[in-house]
């Protein structure tokens, strides 16, 4: 699964570590994350996309509609 | 609040590893003392011998309640990473250990099986398994 996290954290000026403490999990996952090595669980899906003010679908894309 | 939550559910995981860290150490200060407490400590008296082994079986439950609120304190992709490698160590030991039963049955082993030797092993498996996880999602 594909996502926008690099780019949005990015625009905010955000290291992995400021968006893991704002997320409350690792560096590594949010590291895993943005590699599309992890996809996360929908609750922590959810608190991305709240963090970023977007929806879900607009901060993870599924590969199928790329 | 949220970053609040954050620093309990941080301070928490440090929490639980610490506690896990410390039941690690009492089974295996339990364990030897059920091993060889016997031979070296107390002349092989069966009734301190029981209760050798009670202390044992006693802080192991205590370690594994001790390591499942270790994996729900941590997050998710290391959550992952500890589950995977609990497959690989619990294959490991299932495969591995009924092999040396079956072997060890068809008298193809000489001498006999060493379960300390056998735990040891199922640690360095977990950890290395824990060190692939960690390398994988790098």
């Amino acid at each position: 699964m594909r996502n926008r996290l690099r780019e949005l954290r990015a625009e905010r000026t955000w290291t992995q570590a400021d968006l893991a403490a704002h997320a409350g999990v690792s560096r590594q996952t949010i590291n895993a994350i943005e590699q599309g090595k992890f996809d996360p669980s929908l609750p922590l899906a959810f608190r991305l996309a709240r963090l970023f003010d977007l929806k879900i679908e607009e901060l993870f894309l599924d590969e199928e509609d790329a | 609040m949220q970053t609040h939550n954050q620093t309990q559910f941080h301070q928490q995981g440090i929490l639980s590893a610490g506690q896990l860290a410390l039941w690690t150490v009492a089974w295996v200060a339990t364990l030897a003392l059920a091993s060889f407490g016997p031979r070296l400590l107390w002349d092989a008296q069966p009734a301190v011998s029981w209760v050798a082994v009670a202390a044992n079986l006693a802080v192991g439950v205590g370690w594994i309640v001790a390591h499942a609120r270790y994996l729900r304190s941590i997050d998710e992709l290391q959550r992952k990473i500890m589950q995977d490698a609990l497959v690989v160590t619990l294959g490991v030991g299932w495969v591995g250990g009924f092999a040396y039963v079956v072997a060890e049955a068809a008298d193809l082993i000489a001498h006999d099986s060493a379960i300390g030797i056998f735990s040891a092993l199922l640690g360095v498996v977990y950890m290395l398994a824990i060190a692939a996880g960690h390398l994988r999602y790098r």
